[in-house]
């Protein structure tokens, strides 16, 4: 068992253990095709959205790279080959929804705003202005149902998660995690610093479209 | 209609889940073994994707004010019925009015899936029946069967017929077969040996979301990872360690780094694993892996 690991995997050199197709292909299981798409994530998750293939069941987008979920056992077109291999000459512009998210900065809503300015070295009002001046891009979501990770946030609010986690957040908190700017949908336990709410209702499994923000959106805070 | 008399553990309305949400952050989920719970609702005439209930460890006191064509697969439970019949496991069993069924503990296994003629009718959420417990939504309000609950069920379709079904056979103690993954190469070659040599337990804090294992320290490279797409089956090994084998109701994007992947055929015995249960893993290739087609349940006659 362990010389067949050794085998596959020589020392120093990701591969999948698998012939893969592409050079930039990793399997996640057997199913899951995980797709390094870099900067042009969105763009090629739109694209493969679309196409509708049949062996596809689900396209997951993440940070620069695509998962493609197969219907078990279904084959891997020439369709999906040829999709994937497409240079996407131009990077087609996001053109998603733009969302204003009113949003109570700082104090009970926000309990780590303070201690982020400090770390930023700025007052509040000015971490919470160049928080809210600037448009922020959906990434992707994950973690929990409709929890979007945002693009945009200023370089100078870059803040490292929590060294141990809430135990409870609450739903609607307006967070930062590192690079990226997320909203808890709904309550429970978090590692990122937050900094306001919002009554925003992020995930709604009863609404048709269940989920506020999609890949691609754009969103502007505005402080309430 | 049926009406939980006693909660089991976990009790959760199940069917096929709702695959195509993971941009949304939206897991398939689904019963822990969809080909048993499929097995189970031709058992009793339905639809192969009717709702039927996911039972875990510890069964529930069912009654059938009305009686009820049901069946039972997967684990074999300790159980009881009111009227002191034999509870069969894999055929179709006819309740009468006012009979009660009791689920005790799991004997053999972890998770056994009950069928009922029509199948529950609880509503479609996100075009699905399945409870998705860590969001609160689907099955039967969003959470696990409590005392006192009352479901009721479609109407049944065609005559009732006395079927057995013979699941596939399974080599009980099997290391599970897994895909190498996307980050083995973060891995060193210690960490490797133990994670492959190596025999872990399966925690007792372990759901739906995933199973804990605790065993051999699992030693790779400590980078900072972006987030990527995962699934069920996906083996996450956080900085302790300690593998972490995704569940149904896990999460679809992840940062910590993927050893392997347990495939598709093998995640009914993924179902099956109960806290302190051994876990061992070997290898398969990509391409003997994607031919594994899922087991197939054979349905008879009773004669």
């Amino acid at each position: 068992m362990q010389r067949s690991v050794k085998k596959s995997n020589p020392r120093g050199k990701p591969k999948s253990g698998q012939p893969s197709p592409h050079p930039a292909w990793r399997w996640v299981g057997e199913r899951g095709l995980r797709v390094a798409t870099g900067d042009a994530t969105l763009a090629r998750y739109a694209e493969l959205a679309s196409r509708k293939l049949p062996e596809i069941e689900d396209v997951i987008p993440a940070d620069g790279s695509l998962l493609l979920v197969f219907r078990q056992g279904a084959p891997i077109s020439a369709e999906l080959c040829a999709a994937l291999a497409a240079p996407l000459a131009e990077v087609l512009p996001v053109s998603g929804t733009l969302h204003e998210i009113a949003v109570e900065y700082g104090g009970k809503a926000g309990p780590d705003l303070r201690a982020l300015a400090t770390r930023a070295g700025v007052g509040m009002s000015d971490f919470v202005s160049s928080h809210a001046a600037v448009e922020y891009t959906v990434a992707f979501l994950g973690f929990q149902p409709g929890f979007p990770y945002m693009r945009g946030l200023p370089a100078g609010l870059h803040a490292p998660r929590r060294a141990s986690p809430r135990a409870r957040v609450a739903a609607g908190s307006v967070a930062i995690g590192g690079a990226y700017c997320g909203i808890y949908p709904s309550a429970g336990p978090g590692g990122w610093q937050i900094i306001g709410r919002t009554a925003a209702v992020l995930f709604d499994p009863a609404h048709d479209a269940p989920a506020l923000l999609l890949p691609g959106d754009r969103v502007r805070f505005v402080p309430a | 209609m049926i009406e939980v008399v006693r909660a089991g553990l976990c009790d959760l309305v199940m069917d096929p889940g709702r695959p195509g949400w993971g941009a949304l952050g939206v897991p398939a989920g689904g019963a822990a073994d969809a080909a048993a719970l499929a097995a189970a609702n031709r058992l009793v005439g339905n639809d192969v994707a009717a709702a039927g209930l996911e039972i875990t460890l510890a069964g529930p006191l069912l009654r059938f004010p009305a009686g009820c064509v049901a069946a039972l697969t997967g684990a074999r439970f300790a159980a009881q019925r009111s009227s002191s019949a034999a509870v069969a496991w894999d055929e179709t069993l006819v309740l009468s009015a006012g009979e009660t069924l009791s689920l005790e503990r799991a004997q053999d296994g972890c998770r056994c899936w009950l069928a009922l003629r029509g199948g529950l009718a609880v509503p479609q959420v996100m075009g699905c029946r399945s409870t998705f417990l860590p969001g609160g939504f689907g099955g039967h309000l969003g959470r696990a069967l409590q005392a006192g609950d009352r479901l009721a069920c479609e109407p049944g379709a065609g005559r009732v017929r006395l079927l057995r079904a013979q699941p596939p056979a399974r080599e009980r103690a099997a290391p599970l077969r897994v895909v190498i993954g996307p980050q083995a190469g973060l891995f060193d070659d210690a960490g490797l040996a133990a994670f492959f040599a190596g025999s872990y337990r399966v925690n007792a804090t372990s759901d739906r979301r995933g199973l804990r294992l605790s065993g051999p320290a699992v030693t790779h490279a400590r980078v900072e990872l972006p987030s990527q797409g995962v699934l069920p089956g996906a083996i996450q090994v956080p900085p302790d360690g300690q593998p972490i084998i995704l569940g149904w109701d896990g999460p679809v994007t992840g940062g910590y780094p993927v050893i392997a992947g347990v495939i598709a055929a093998d995640l009914p015995m993924l179902a099956q694993l109960q806290p302190g249960d051994a876990v061992r893993f070997t290898t398969i290739e990509l391409e003997a892996a994607r031919e594994q087609a899922a087991a197939q349940w054979d349905i008879e006659e009773l004669g």
